[in-house]
């Protein structure tokens, strides 16, 4: 039955006592495959959210969609996936501020721009329009650069950011017009197998009988799985931003840096600038908490490369989680370790970016049992065979950064 | 002219008289004074303009909390001027403004802004495809405030860091936070208050000074707390960052005013009593000549009289907060709407002073301590010695939503650094925390005009709150969002206690540090501090 009442946009009403999928977190990806089952006509689906749609990793990062990416099947994966936001405003009916500003990955050492000639040629390969810049061309680009360490260059092209939240409402939005429920206030606390797979979760508002879950929890899928039995090697890590009072359009791209440590800024359109030095040596856990220490980091290494931005007023800082796996790709798919348990978490910090897309080719294969190449690339189990389950060990940009490697 | 010096008098201004540009005029002002209490002598009241209509914004609450006076000043973006003192040569200007901020072509935008709800372009601008990127480029046009200067420029210094381990930290330097600490060390704490201003007010604060510094106090003045976090407090002052920990904290950071709540009431000439009592007794500016006075008449008191004595031709009031209907004017206040015994009237006036105020909530929201509603107002849960939900943290003063100039809350206040002492120090056990759970509080949504300004950062209307809550956003989280309420550089300060008025019980979205804003530039560590470096 489709709901045209707008106040359903949460729905506080009775759970209801069955269904065909429950999904288990209302950010990103529990709401991105909610509409694709709706969409091939799946019709019993409820998202259950612990707390309110878009409370976690999806309300608390800063949305870039980026098609850069360092590997040829990511890339690919990527371009898809920014094709997919291109259209999200039509397809929904609501603007979600998809603004090619552009994406900056600045270089500092020679190394790096050995390595980043040969990814821009992939690019062309591929047909992603990067292009290399010289280091007078960057401080061209980037004004906000002059004056801070010179600079070895810049792999500029046109990705895009978003507005995280809108793309949280679109969805709220265009599922209150189908069948799908989406339950806010509602914590899972445990799941009930049978002897075919999952029968059953249980909240804090009632039983759900159900043969498919989808942990779609993020930063939490790890307390999720244990519910179930089921074991994966994603960690959350916390991850911090800061965000500036409004300044004029200043900022012409989204800047991301590698050495000495990974930093990134950017400007939204409203203006405010967002930005955050990462800390290599956080520990693993769900924290979200804000530290001084992330302030006087980021502000020390962000006037070093950019000094004009030390007369910003700093007005808000918070943290999230990236759901980190080994190989910083995420779990999408079914697990062989329990029937009826589909993972979509361990995004790795590229939910945001990757989970329409990649949730549309899950909804697929859940309805017709065809796995798309695409999806293939992140089934959950693919770490058992090679035991590849250290989370530090094998950091994605360590191995990007370190020439040894 | 309705602001002006007050004439033949002497005392407080009188520094030399010098000269500096506003928005490219130049004005002249008396050294050391706030340049926007000298723009305010010369009758000009316009400092800024807000972020979504460009309403005109002038001084309000003259303690740099507010922001209504944001202006670049010496090429540094959104300097609070209230804050600055002026000096020959000074140059500033307003921002998000064209040509002016006296004259803004772009406050147009607020004739249609019935039409313009916070969230109006996520449903418009996608057709036709190949102009989306340019409608776009328009928003991010509107939108911004700040100019940077860009290039070379000296390596920006890094600060050291002070760690200081204390029994008590108080933090508040007013007559609460004096009381407080002075209670604490008299129990024989070690005892740390931090007060952000730097200068001493009133007589009656430096005695307290001296009697908090007789009784072992150490104070830091300049010292401002950037954030709560899990216990320490971080405070930058004296160009140095300060780690504090504490084994009890006494918030005594007083209360915000509370703008009416009314259509309005942003207008250039709406003054916080405390304000105006600045104005004319410390730079002798006579802020307007016919005032209306709002709120409790022992708040206003002061001002009352000073506007008497200072000349001002018509007084009118007080009357209470709940009688004013609106504040009318365009650039500045010309008048205002009362409701009276079921009557309307209209009163032709160029200032409304407002004396209400609520109390600073922000360590105590950080720390996570319980707050309940009291009328309309939040304020901490406290047990009998002002200790919070958070074991470790008291509040005192006007914080803790009691007003220090009854006897009664002076000896609350001392009360509060007693038990935080004894609790620190464990010199004796602390009666044991008769902390109430959340007092059950009925909401009653409050009779709120519909076009009254709950966020000022963000224009954020009532009814646009309303409208969110209506349309299925019924979570503060989301109505936060959705709205922008809370999210401007104030960063709730003035909006927290309205907006929780309006949503309902219990709706607090979280609040997060910094405390204030603070410069990038001032952040930045010092490299020979192992904890800061990058």
């Amino acid at each position: 039955m489709a709901r045209s009442s707008a106040a359903a946009i949460l729905d506080t009403g009775d759970l209801p006592r069955k269904a065909d999928v429950v999904i288990v977190g209302a950010g990103i990806a529990g709401l991105a495959f909610a509409r694709e089952l709706a969409a091939r006509g799946v019709r019993d689906v409820v998202v259950v959210e612990r707390g309110y749609p878009g409370g976690g990793a999806t309300g608390r990062n800063v949305a870039r969609i980026r098609a850069m990416q360092l590997t040829e099947e990511l890339t690919y994966v990527a371009r898809a996936c920014q094709v997919k936001y291109d259209r999200m405003g039509e397809e929904l009916g609501f603007n979600v501020l998809f603004y090619r500003v552009g994406y900056a990955w600045v270089l500092y050492d020679a190394d790096e721009v050995e390595r980043m000639r040969a990814i821009v040629e992939m690019h062309h390969r591929i047909g992603v329009g990067s292009q290399f810049l010289s280091p007078d061309d960057t401080l061209r680009r980037l004004p906000i650069l002059r004056g801070g360490e010179p600079v070895a260059g810049a792999v500029l092209n046109d990705d895009a950011i978003v507005h995280h939240d809108a793309v949280v409402w679109a969805h709220l939005e265009h599922l209150a017009r189908t069948s799908v429920r989406v339950v806010p206030g509602t914590a899972v606390h445990a799941i009930v197998p049978g002897e075919r797979g999952v029968e059953a979760v249980e909240t804090d508002r009632g039983r759900i009988a159900t043969r498919a879950v989808l942990n779609a929890t993020d930063g939490w899928s790890g307390e999720l799985n244990a519910m179930a039995g089921v074991e994966a090697p994603n960690r959350p890590i916390r991850r911090e931003v800061l965000v500036t009072a409004p300044l004029r359009r200043t900022i012409e791209a989204a800047v991301t840096f590698y050495r000495p440590t990974e930093g990134w800024f950017n400007q939204t359109l409203r203006g405010e600038v967002v930005m955050g030095v990462v800390d290599p040596d956080e520990a693993p856990g769900v924290d979200q908490r804000s530290s001084w220490d992330f302030l006087r980091r980021t502000a020390t290494l962000m006037t070093r490369k950019a000094p004009a931005l030390a007369d910003v007023a700093v007005i808000r800082q918070w943290a999230g989680t990236y759901d980190i796996s080994p190989d910083h790709q995420p779990l999408v798919g079914p697990t062989r370790q329990l029937e009826g348990w589909w993972q979509a978490n361990g995004w790795s910090g590229r939910g945001m970016l990757l989970a329409p897309y990649l949730t549309e080719l899950l909804a697929e294969r859940f309805v017709t049992g065809m796995t798309h190449a695409h999806l293939a690339m992140f089934d959950p189990d693919r770490f058992d065979a090679t035991g590849d389950t250290d989370v530090r060990r094998t950091d994605y940009y360590a191995r990007y950064a370190d020439p040894s490697h | 002219m309705p602001a002006r010096r007050v004439s033949g008098r002497p005392g407080a201004s009188s520094g030399p008289l010098v000269t500096f540009t506003f928005d490219g005029r130049d004005c002249e002002g008396v050294e050391g004074e706030p340049f926007a209490a000298s723009l305010l002598a010369a009758d000009r009241l316009i400092l800024s303009r807000s972020f979504r209509f460009h309403r005109p914004r002038g001084l309000m609450c003259s303690t740099g909390q507010c922001g209504w006076c944001e202006c670049e000043v010496d090429g540094v973006p959104s300097v609070r001027s209230c804050r600055v003192p002026v000096r020959e040569g000074l140059v500033a200007r307003g921002e998000h403004a064209f040509p002016s901020v006296e004259r803004d072509l772009l406050s147009l935008v607020g004739l249609a802004s019935r039409w313009i709800p916070p969230t109006f372009y996520h449903h418009r601008f996608l057709r036709p495809r190949r102009l989306r990127k340019r409608y776009l480029d328009v928003l991010r046009w509107f939108g911004g405030r700040g100019r940077l200067r860009m290039g070379s420029r000296a390596p920006v210094p890094g600060r050291p860091t002070r760690r200081i381990e204390t029994d008590v930290l108080v933090v508040g330097g007013g007559q609460a936070g004096l009381l407080a600490a002075r209670g604490a060390a008299e129990v024989g704490a070690r005892v740390v208050l931090v007060e952000a201003g730097t200068d001493r007010g009133t007589a009656t604060l430096a005695d307290l000074d001296v009697g908090a510094e007789a009784a072992g106090v150490e104070i830091l003045t300049g010292v401002a707390a950037v954030g709560w976090y899990d216990g320490m407090v971080a405070a930058i002052g004296g160009d140095a960052h300060i780690e504090i920990r504490a084994g009890a904290v006494v918030a005594a950071t007083g209360s915000y005013e509370r703008v009416p709540l009314v259509p309005g009431a942003d207008r250039p000439g709406v003054l916080a009593a405390r304000t105006v009592t600045d104005l004319i007794e410390r730079h002798g500016v006579l802020p307007g000549e016919r005032a209306l006075l709002v709120g409790d008449a022992d708040a206003l008191a002061e001002a009352t009289q000073l506007l008497r004595r200072a000349g001002a031709s018509e007084l009118i009031g007080p009357v209470p907060s709940t009688s004013l209907a609106s504040v009318r004017g365009r650039a500045r206040v010309t008048g205002a709407t009362l409701h009276t015994d079921g009557k309307r009237r209209h009163v032709a006036i160029d200032l409304v002073v407002f004396g209400d105020r609520s109390p600073n909530l922000e360590i105590v929201l950080a720390a996570g301590a319980v707050v309940a509603r009291q009328g309309d107002t939040l304020v901490p849960v406290l047990d009998g010695s002002g200790r919070t939900t958070v074991g470790n943290l008291f509040v005192a003063g006007s914080a803790a939503g009691r007003s220090v100039v009854a006897g009664v809350a002076a000896d609350d206040a001392r009360a509060a650094g007693r038990a935080a002492a004894v609790l620190a120090t464990g010199k004796a056990t602390p009666p044991p925390s008769t902390t109430p759970g959340r007092p059950a509080t009925t909401h009653v949504a409050p009779a709120v005009s519909r076009g009254a300004i709950v966020c000022f950062c963000e224009d954020v209307r009532a009814w646009e709150i309303r409208a969110e809550q209506a349309a299925g956003y019924t979570d503060p989280e989301l109505v936060k969002r959705r709205t922008g309420a809370l999210t401007g550089p104030c960063q709730g300060k003035y909006c927290l206690q309205s907006f929780a008025c309006l949503v309902g019980a219990g709706a607090i979205p979280t609040t997060r540090p910094p405390l204030r804003p603070v410069r990038l530039g001032d952040l930045v560590a010092s490299e020979t501090d192992d904890a800061g470096g990058a």
